[in-house]
């Protein structure tokens, strides 16, 4: 095609622990190119962006940019030569305004203070050229989701650079949004800047890139152009083996007599003026998976903390668990009476990081008389439970005795999810169940939901990835500003697009439409 | 003795005691909130303001001159306040813990080093030490009421107040000011925007020990040039809880800290009066830090209640964001 911008040979990253991240990588950008890398977590993407963007050093290998070898003390050469990166989780700093945001680290002065007015002309022309549709004086705690994605682009192309790295910039977009994104990345593609993108979701990394590089377990297993290789061959790449997608065929259909397993009435949270839940109603049945669907902070994270029985939530309305009024009730109440849960924070509130993998698989029933005798632990049992789980959910550990914090995301996840799979309850709240982790370990937890939900656990499935609602779910909801914006009672009839207008707040349903989400 | 209190209120010396007894909380102040506005904690200005109080008083005596004094009396505060970076940052200790060894160590220390120096363990009083003294500002001076209120202050007090402005523009108007927000903002971001978080923590920690190393030359090296065990009493604490009650605003740190000086100054003409228990009287300002402490407190509270993160003692910013 054209010429060479980036060239990494022989590159290894070996981490002081012995971990081997990247092993023997090859790769070469090319200018003016969408470049996809996909792999799983933990395969190594993250190390390669990292050494690239000269946060780490690569243990052994050489980087050429723009045919000149280069050694990266830190980002800050890496932004100099015109590398830039757009992060996962965003660096911004939200009580500063979107200006402060751009300018930090490179800022105009006059006499050595801040020249903010040159500031905000030089990035709101750069907003305009592009057709971010920024007010850049605006604050960035006020903005959304997307909005601040474009912020952190906007921070690269103020710093000139010529080749962009957006790490799973998509994973936390609307189809709309993403759109629109995509339409952005191939405007700049025109200008002449390279782009790396990373992503797990294959049917965007076939749809934008001009090639792709696949990464597993830390090697590199070749660079494609994007039309020679079909999405099965893709998979096949990265994962070593085909992955099966269809999770309705592990469904089964039976009766449990429309029972609710939770019942949520007219929750209100918040003050009048600006609630953060606003009577929302729906209910769980036994035996299904409801899925609600929407951009993060639209309400669904205080809607679990109402679940849940957080003393964070401070509602109004009633919430019944298994046909019990729950809404007076703490956490350990709601648990008794049939509860579980997976939070969103795995690391924060899923588990005791320093603990080992046995004691983080009984921390929410460890008051459970077969491994608990009132006065002793019973830890022959508890061993014998773990070792079961370990092998059933196929947690990748030497042995039980390993603290769990030095375990992978999807290691780690697996764990939280088999302690709640083996409360045996009958109802499940399932926040972001997958986010950021491994296919592999994604399809172990889809299936272990599938499981419960065929045993006749009704399951609350909260989550972000939109494929995740509708691959999992029999019926969803879509959250918009703290109400639900539609109903869908036939997750067959529903496709992402449609439901990307409810969850922008584009359409909404009437009353009477949403109003099946209880009474169906 | 309501009538009592309006009397003093709009008397011009009860303002002008006001400024005096400001200066070190306000210096106290800060000192906290420079390096909490980078991101680290530093809980040792008391000590800091110890070891300064000490210096100045040494280095005026042994240069006789106040000037040198006050030079060595920074330094001495630039290097505790360093303390600090070496022992959390680069050996790993938490930088509380530091300055809870830095307070209990700095009293006994201080003391060690008076009664090696002078053999005696209370005061420097056997050493004649030149001051900084105080000024008076020609035409202020002689227009009455404004003039008797500021004019005739200790240096230092005006040096507070310079300081003050400069300090503000320097957080607010400048690159340097933005940078050591974004570190204690967030630290990631700033390390991603190439900025160097360890260099910008040290400076802003050498910046406290400025700020707390004046607060304790303010109380050493003004009128009578004396150095005495305990004479810090509280004052470096009271500037860290008007840090807490700001929350990064600088406006309300100074406002909290003459806040603070208010009481003091109640405090002092009280504690003239026969009338009431002088231990009373003088408990009064930390009393008063305490209930102020639990009023902000639950005012924020309220505010984060009313549904908004963006709270700054009551006022609700964006209510209506979409």
């Amino acid at each position: 095609m054209s010429e060479s911008i980036l060239k990494l040979t022989d590159i290894t990253k070996v981490y002081p622990n012995g971990t081997v991240a990247n092993r023997d990588i090859n790769m070469e950008f090319e200018k003016g190119e969408i470049h996809s890398i996909v792999g799983e977590n933990g395969a190594g993407k993250s190390t390669l962006m990292k050494m690239i963007f000269g946060i780490e050093k690569p243990s052994s290998g050489t980087i050429e940019y723009k045919g000149s070898e280069v050694h990266f003390q830190s980002s800050l050469d890496a932004i100099a030569v015109g590398i830039g990166m757009v992060h996962q989780h965003f660096m911004l700093i939200p009580s500063y305004s979107i200006v402060d945001n751009i300018i930090l680290g490179d800022e105009p002065n006059k006499l050595c203070f801040l020249d903010r007015k040159s500031a905000i002309k030089k990035t709101q022309d750069l907003s305009d050229k592009y057709n971010f549709e920024l007010d850049v004086t605006a604050k960035v705690s006020t903005l959304s989701v997307a909005k601040r994605q474009k912020v952190e682009i906007l921070k690269t192309l103020y710093r000139d650079a010529e080749l962009i790295i957006l790490d799973e910039p998509t994973s936390v977009l609307t189809p709309q949004e993403t759109d629109i994104l995509f339409d952005q990345l191939k405007s700049f593609k025109q200008q002449g800047k390279t782009i790396i993108f990373i992503s797990h979701k294959l049917d965007e990394v076939k749809k934008i890139s001009d090639r792709i590089s696949v990464i597993r377990n830390g090697v590199s297993k070749g660079t494609y152009l994007n039309e020679e290789l079909s999405m099965d061959q893709l998979t096949n790449l990265i994962i070593g083996r085909n992955l099966d997608n269809d999770m309705d065929e592990y469904k089964t259909h039976e009766d449990f007599h429309n029972a609710h397993a939770l019942e949520i009435k007219d929750i209100f949270l918040g003050n009048p003026e600006k609630p953060q839940l606003n009577h929302v109603s729906f209910a769980v049945k036994n035996g299904e998976i409801l899925g609600v669907a929407g951009v993060e902070g639209n309400g669904q994270v205080d809607l679990v903390h109402c679940i849940v029985g957080s003393q964070k939530a401070k509602y109004t309305g009633t919430i019944e668990i298994l046909g019990k009024n729950a809404t007076k009730m703490n956490v350990k109440q709601r648990r008794n009476i049939g509860m579980a849960y997976i939070p969103e924070d795995r690391i924060g509130d899923g588990i005791a990081g320093s603990l080992p993998i046995s004691d983080n698989l009984i921390s929410s029933y460890y008051d459970r008389a077969d491994i608990n005798s009132g006065l002793f632990m019973n830890q022959k049992k508890i061993n014998e439970l773990s070792d079961e789980l370990i092998e059933n959910f196929a947690v990748k550990t030497e042995n039980r005795n390993i603290t769990v914090e030095s375990l992978s995301g999807g290691n780690v996840q697996k764990v939280v999810v088999a302690r709640e799979y083996n409360t045996n309850a009958k109802m499940m709240i399932a926040e972001q169940p997958t986010h950021g982790i491994d296919i592999g370990s994604a399809e172990t937890v889809h299936h272990k939901l599938i499981e419960m939900r065929n045993a006749g656990a009704g399951i609350l499935l909260v989550s972000a990835d939109l494929d995740e609602v509708i691959n999992l779910s029999d019926r969803i909801i879509v959250m918009y500003n703290g109400e639900i914006s539609g109903y869908f009672p036939d997750v067959k009839k529903v496709n992402a697009q449609e439901l990307g207008l409810y969850m922008l707040g584009v359409k909404h349903q009437t009353p009477e439409e949403i109003g099946g989400a209880m009474n169906d | 003795m309501i009538a009592s209190v309006f009397k003093m209120f709009g008397s011009a010396s009860f303002w002008a005691l006001l400024l005096r007894l400001a200066t070190p909380i306000l210096f106290a102040a800060m000192g906290a909130f420079v390096s909490s506005a980078s991101g680290i904690a530093n809980i040792a200005i008391e000590a800091i303001m110890t070891l300064s109080a000490l210096g100045g008083v040494l280095g005026s005596y042994f240069t006789q001159s106040a000037l040198m004094g006050c030079v060595i009396g920074l330094i001495v505060g630039i290097l505790s306040a360093l303390l600090i970076s070496l022992f959390s940052m680069k050996l790993g200790a938490s930088p509380i813990l530091v300055g809870i060894a830095l307070n209990t160590f700095a009293d006994s220390l201080a003391i060690f080093i008076l009664y090696t120096i002078t053999g005696q363990k209370g005061t420097s009083a056997s050493l004649k030490t030149p001051t900084l003294g105080s000024v008076d500002i020609p035409v202020l001076k002689d227009i009455p009421f404004i003039g008797q209120i500021f004019s005739g202050h200790y240096v230092t007090t005006y040096i507070c107040w310079l300081v003050i402005i400069l300090t503000a523009i320097m957080i607010y108007k400048t690159p340097l000011g933005l940078r050591i927000r974004s570190c204690g903002l967030n630290d990631q971001a700033a390390e991603t925007a190439g900025i160097n978080v360890n260099k910008m923590r040290v400076l802003a920690l050498a910046l406290s020990g400025v700020y707390a190393g004046f607060g304790g030359l303010f109380l050493s090296l003004n009128s009578i040039g004396l150095f005495s065990k305990g004479m810090v009493s509280g004052l470096g604490w009271m500037g860290i809880a008007a840090n807490g009650i700001a929350s990064s605003n600088f406006v309300i740190l100074i406002l909290s800290s003459l806040v603070f000086a208010v009481f003091r100054a109640v405090s002092a003409i009280f504690s003239t009066n026969q009338a009431f228990p002088t231990d009373l009287v003088n408990a009064l300002p930390y009393f008063a830090v305490i209930v102020i402490l639990i009023v902000t407190g639950v005012v924020k509270r309220i505010g984060q209640r009313k549904g908004s993160n963006d709270v700054v003692l009551g006022e609700v910013r964006d209510k209506h964001r979409h």
